[in-house]
């Protein structure tokens, strides 16, 4: 057996099956958003060219969507990268080794709920008659506040649900970065009396940069996947106040009117920002080494 | 100098095991109210002290639809990781191992299919399923979810094949020994230890999928639609028999992530 012969046999079943798996519906998302199909009327299916996202421009609703994804984008990669960089810096060199070992667990399981249980047991605790918040908010004499059906607080309320999920986990990396940190110049600039700030500042962050920027960029295409959550917690609402571009076209391409041509044209427009994000990403790293 | 270190590091440490208390605690709550009865949930107060029951769980167990779920969401899972892993795992061995033209560009590939939001292809998958007579099936779910599997699989898997000392599979090689058999008597079970983990947290994915789970089922409905159908019912939801369906979606993952959190970082530290 030639070395060419086992290299082909080895990726030839994964290039074949993923290539089926994405090239398959890239080009059926961009045929779908062309034509005029409903799931609900059968014999539809006109070709209409660029209506569908014609229509997107002057939908109120998609910009609606697009301006919530945005919001929702900084919010959760602001909140959870900020957190979790401040986490770490509290663990990290402050604590033994059985002490983090602990920590990076009780950290890590958070992580690893499925969303939708995590939703749940947020929404039960947002809830404005049985919730502990609201319960704490009464002893303190405060007034209560309707997390999840206030259109001011819903999508903070959400967003709180995934900076939880992720400021621990991301903290938990960031902890391995500043770990692999080279002892040496560390000690170097201890000796010449350098405040544990300066040191942050000028020895430690340059050297883990490039981690934390290309977490910054995961982050940003996870937070992308904020269906399962804000499905469970608020289903858009109150309203249209957490609706991302997710929910609505999952809603209008599927749940209610079926109309999947019109869901395939947001579709293709997710699809378009994700590819822009990941050879950022890429380019960034291969830059970088 | 020593003497301020060592308060900081007290406070730091205070500190973190408030976090870690507040870091845990949702977790505590959901796992303490399943074992409340409903009167002992609907309260204005919440309860800390109350007669512990199993009730919930026992409830839970006797609906079919559950059952069912669960049943799914085994076949599923499984299938997908095990197809996932006989497919991505000779790839990501010739990635590690091999220098070819392509190399490169293929990686990026399979990591972009990694992040893609399924947002971006769900509809395309529904109008195939329907097409093709398969929506609702296991099938289609399992075919679906490979989109997950294969490459968290590969990524996780071509830095414990770096790993294998290159030394012993050339010696193997000069004894006369096919690629293959130094893929399969040697480089597999050298790297299989550190391998485990990446298919483990694929697993955790596909067991924690929502969105396609949500589109692409209804009698074959998974664990997490399952769980997450009382959304819609529900008005009056019984949230201790929600809590209880909570733990118990919850209890793999957790499993297979205290066990293998290495590999749960090495994820998303992406090594060139």
């Amino acid at each position: 057996m030639t070395k060419k012969k086992f290299l082909l046999t080895s990726i030839m079943p994964t290039i074949f099956i993923l290539g089926a798996l994405s090239v398959y519906p890239l080009i059926q998302v961009i045929y779908l958003s062309f034509i005029d199909r409903s799931l609900v009327q059968p014999g539809s299916g006109q070709f209409v060219g660029f209506l569908n996202y014609a229509k997107l421009f002057t939908d109120r609703r998609f910009w609606n969507a697009l301006k919530i994804t945005m919001y929702w984008e900084l919010i959760t990669v602001i909140g959870s990268m900020g957190l979790a960089i401040l986490l770490a810096m509290l663990i990290y060199r402050n604590v033994g080794k059985l002490f983090k070992n602990i920590l990076t667990l009780v950290f890590i399981l958070p992580a690893v709920i499925p969303r939708v249980a995590a939703g749940y047991t947020w929404r039960f605790m947002y809830s404005p008659l049985l919730g502990l918040f609201n319960y704490f908010l009464s002893v303190l004499r405060l007034p209560n506040i309707e997390f999840l059906s206030n259109s001011n607080t819903a999508l903070l309320s959400v967003a709180l649900v995934d900076i939880w999920q992720w400021s621990l986990l991301l903290s938990v990396i960031i902890l391995g970065l500043l770990e692999s940190i080279p002892e040496e110049p560390i000690e170097a600039a201890q000796l010449d009396g350098a405040t544990r700030f300066r040191l942050n500042l000028h020895i430690t962050f340059p050297i883990i940069w490039s981690g934390l920027l290309s977490l910054v960029f995961l982050k940003i295409i996870e937070s992308l996947r904020s269906f399962d959550l804000i499905y469970i917690m608020t289903k858009g609402g109150p309203g249209i106040a957490t609706e991302t571009i997710d929910l609505y076209a999952y809603s209008v391409g599927l749940a209610i009117n079926g109309n999947i041509s019109y869901g395939a044209s947001m579709s293709f427009i997710m699809l378009v920002i994700t590819i822009i994000i990941a050879t950022f990403l890429w380019r960034f790293l291969r830059h970088e080494t | 100098m020593k003497h301020k270190k060592s308060i900081t590091e007290k406070i730091s440490r205070y500190l973190l095991i408030i976090i870690a208390f507040f870091a845990i605690f949702p977790v505590l709550w959901t796992f303490i109210n399943s074992f409340k009865c409903l009167t002992d949930i609907i309260t204005p107060v919440p309860k800390i002290f109350f007669n512990p029951t199993l009730q919930n769980y026992v409830e839970i167990l006797k609906l079919s639809s559950l059952k069912n779920a669960l049943l799914s969401s085994f076949i599923i899972s499984t299938s997908s990781v095990i197809l996932g892993f006989i497919i991505g795992i000779p790839f990501a061995y010739s990635i590690a191992r091999f220098q070819f033209k392509a190399r490169e560009n293929l990686r990026f590939w399979v990591i972009t299919l990694r992040m893609l939001p399924p947002v971006a292809t769900i509809f395309a998958y529904i109008y195939l399923w329907i097409n093709i007579g398969l929506l609702d099936t296991y099938i289609s779910v399992i075919f679906t979810y490979l989109l997950i599997t294969i490459p968290t699989i590969i990524w996780l898997s071509i830095e414990p094949f770096r790993n294998v000392p290159v030394e012993i599979e050339e010696a193997a090689m000069l004894e006369g020994v096919s690629y293959f058999q130094v893929f399969f008597k040697f480089a597999l079970p050298i790297a299989w230890p550190t391998l485990i983990g990446g298919v483990l947290f694929a697993f955790i994915l596909v067991w924690n999928e929502f969105f396609i789970a949500l589109t692409l089922t209804s009698q074959r409905m998974t664990l997490p639609v399952a769980v997450g159908a009382y959304a819609v019912v529900g008005m009056q939801m019984d949230w201790g028999q929600l809590s209880a369906s909570m733990i118990l979606l919850s209890i793999p993952p957790f499993i297979l992530a205290g066990l293998f959190r290495k590999s749960l970082s090495s994820y998303f530290i992406i090594k060139i």
